[in-house]
């Protein structure tokens, strides 16, 4: 006998999803289908016919937790259309922005979870440490970014302003002085989760992980005719969930990928293990990651350097690829500018949609008391990922049923 | 503190004059910001300031971020034209990293900068680093080319010979390299060339910031400081305490506060006129009618 148990909406994550198990006679997983009930909020298609320099001010409101994210994956695709060599120290810049951003983004996540491990005693603290991370994290998006949430100095071409030795020393001395309750954080982190008891391989599934950097996003590692999108009503075998699912399911060499700090650890920093303890993990070992690699860049950073470059805004219609490492996994924006100097397509495949397919997989053979866990392990953030269908208001017949990423 | 609907909130009026004589050489009379910048700086009570510098034409003015004494003393001394002052200041607490910021502004910009503080809209993780206001009187101001009108048409000279303006006794003086005196244009007659908005303004005094100077009301090369916060009042006690400043008496009289207040009254005066005809019209303004006040000389 065989029970469908559902989740919806599934809590303590950005947007709204559904998750819908089907479990045998011991409560186990036998098939998992997460999915997102999101509704469209088509950024993508405002910003068609726009001038170039409106896409990141618009796309970085994709979300109001990875605007970062969604605003260096923007720059670049652009970047990357109109072929603009970015200057070293505006690289350095963006890089260090977004590992800035990495910390922030994952302290909220362990604050999120903190009521699934961490014991009262301890919760204070812990809540405590958060908020004094994201204050360095935050004053580092600020000074560099122009602004914490949605960073205005990063634009098409390199960084609006370099920093200067005044700013480059406090971000040095900001984030060394952090390293200490940072590493004391994670291993309080790191502990409570090693000492969670959850069945043995909750969370492990076969599917691939897909990372393209260590610390920022490389379009050269991105194959792109090995991506594929499909419908979710082609990826979901029950069809009502299919109907319901409002995002599109990206395949990666045609199967389901899962990315994240997870995926980036196993492809870039020799991390072998699987399941829901090892993402959380991982997580928490990458903001030590980051902010080492925030005080390895600032010390290559020349305060007198360029750091924008010069550009004419004509295009030539030439796909770009905009390919960033955030928080939550590969951001993937892509762009074309006309010759008229117009944004002509703009398409965006973000960190969870990647990881929606494969999160109802890897709630599969445990027990789906467990599943919630496997889910909060993704970190997903629904916001970014929808596609739309046309009906006719009377017949209520699907006219049109194309993608749209958003 | 003293409510005072002419001269705004204050707790108590002095004459002062910058001690350093290299300081009261570069600046326009008393020294008073120069000095009390430059002593807050080396009392670490700010990091950083934004001063009006030389813009690209001489007589131009362009906001810069100053960080060391010599920086402070390079922009010293005043040019009569507008200067965006806050337009820099998010950008001081960004990549000049300044956490501890002084600002020097006409009673505007002071006014702009109390808004900000009360309703930080766009300017997040800014004003908590705002650590000090200066405010400096203004009766009216000057955009570029109206200066260049004064210095070309009227003196026949050009803005790179000039050496010195400065008003007093009802007269604009452009000091030049062509002539041994300066040349005079009554302050009567450089009316209509002032930036359209100084004709609605209440303020001749800065009163909401800190502490604010002049040199009205004091004799040449002295300034009048009036105290106005707990910050600023104490501030200027301790720089007087620590030899930055000097005092001498004050003058109550008719060249002494008593104009100051005729000065500050007049321009109320004037400006609510106007301002009580624009709101007749229907039209906005962000000032009450004076039938709607109690005091008509308040700023508000």
């Amino acid at each position: 006998m065989s029970e469908t148990i559902v989740i919806s909406p599934t809590s303590r994550q950005e947007g709204h999803a559904e998750l819908s198990m089907e479990v045998d006679d011991e409560g186990i997983v036998t098939t998992g289908r997460y999915f997102s009930i999101t509704p469209v909020r088509g950024i993508e298609k405002m910003v068609i016919g726009k001038r170039p320099e409106t896409a990141p001010v618009l796309v970085q409101r994709i979300c109001g937790v990875c605007p970062v994210t969604h605003t260096l994956s923007s720059v670049e695709a652009i970047d990357d259309s109109l072929k603009i060599d970015v200057p070293k120290a505006g690289k350095i810049l963006r890089e260090i922005c977004l590992n800035a951003h990495i910390i922030n983004s994952h302290a909220i996540h362990q604050f999120l979870i903190a009521p699934d491990f961490v014991p009262e005693a301890e919760y204070d603290n812990v809540v405590r440490n958060v908020s004094k991370i994201r204050k360095q994290a935050q004053y580092v998006e600020d000074v560099v970014g122009g602004e914490g949430i949605h960073p205005s100095d990063i634009r098409i071409g390199g960084m609006a302003h370099n920093l200067t030795k005044n700013s480059v020393n406090k971000i040095k001395t900001r984030i060394q002085g952090l390293s200490n309750l940072l590493e004391s954080h994670v291993e309080q982190i790191a502990g409570l989760v090693e000492d969670k008891e959850f069945p043995e391989n909750l969370g492990v599934h076969d599917k691939e992980v897909f990372a393209t950097s260590n610390t920022y996003g490389e379009r050269n590692n991105l194959e792109l005719t090995k991506i594929e999108e499909i419908l979710p009503t082609s990826w979901y075998d029950d069809d009502t969930i299919g109907e319901r699912a409002c995002s599109q399911i990206p395949l990666y060499n045609g199967d389901c990928v899962e990315t994240g700090p997870r995926a980036r650890a196993a492809k870039f920093r020799k991390f072998g293990q699987k399941g829901v303890k090892a993402q959380h993990l991982a997580r928490a070992e990458e903001m030590i990651n980051a902010a080492e690699r925030i005080l390895e860049l600032i010390d290559k950073l020349d305060p007198s350097a360029q750091v924008m470059a010069k550009y004419t805004l004509e295009g030539t219609d030439r796909l770009g690829i905009g390919v960033i490492e955030g928080p939550r996994g590969t951001n993937v924006h892509m762009a074309k500018i006309s010759s008229e100097g117009y944004i002509s397509d703009y398409r965006a495949i973000v960190p969870t949609t990647w990881n929606i397919p494969t999160m109802g997989i890897a709630t599969e053979g445990t027990h789906h008391e467990y599943a919630p866990h496997v889910i909060r392990a993704y970190d997903p953030c629904l916001s970014c990922a929808t596609h739309m269908i046309v009906k006719d208001d009377d017949s209520k017949e699907v006219l049109k049923d194309e993608m749209i990423q958003l | 503190m003293i409510e005072d609907s002419v001269l705004g909130p204050y707790q108590e009026i002095i004459t002062a004059r910058a001690k350093d004589k290299k300081i009261r050489g570069k600046s326009q009379d008393g020294g008073i910001v120069s000095a009390m910048l430059i002593y807050a700086l080396e009392e670490n009570i700010i990091d950083g300031t934004i001063v009006a510098g030389e813009g690209d034409e001489p007589w131009t003015a362009e906001p810069k971020i100053a960080t060391t004494k010599k920086e402070i003393l390079k922009a010293a001394g005043t040019r009569y034209t507008m200067c965006p002052n806050i337009a820099l200041i998010k950008e001081a607490t960004r990549s000049y990293g300044l956490e501890k910021i002084a600002t020097i502004g006409t009673p505007c910009q002071v006014m702009g900068i109390r808004k900000m503080q009360a309703y930080p809209m766009g300017v997040r993780n800014v004003t908590d680093k705002i650590a000090l206001s200066i405010g400096i009187y203004c009766m009216e101001n000057f955009p570029y080319e109206s200066l260049k009108t004064f210095i070309c048409d009227r003196a026949g000279t050009t803005p790179a010979q000039v050496t010195k303006m400065n008003i007093s006794k009802g007269k604009l003086f452009i000091k030049h390299t062509n002539a041994e005196e300066p040349f005079a244009i009554p302050i009567k007659e450089t009316h209509g060339y002032e930036q359209s908005g100084c004709n609605y303004c209440l303020d001749y005094v800065a009163e909401l910031s800190d502490f604010s100077c002049g040199s009205v009301g004091a004799k040449d090369g002295w300034s009048t400081i009036i105290k106005r916060t707990n910050k600023g009042t104490n501030l200027i006690n301790d720089a007087i305490d620590n030899g930055i400043l000097e005092l001498t008496e004050t003058n109550e009289g008719k060249f002494g506060l008593e104009m100051l207040r005729k000065l500050s009254a007049n321009k109320k005066k004037k400006n609510q006129k106007r301002i009580d005809k624009k709101l007749d019209m229907g039209l906005k303004i962000p000032f009450t009618h004076s039938s709607k006040k109690e005091d008509v000389l308040e700023n508000r």
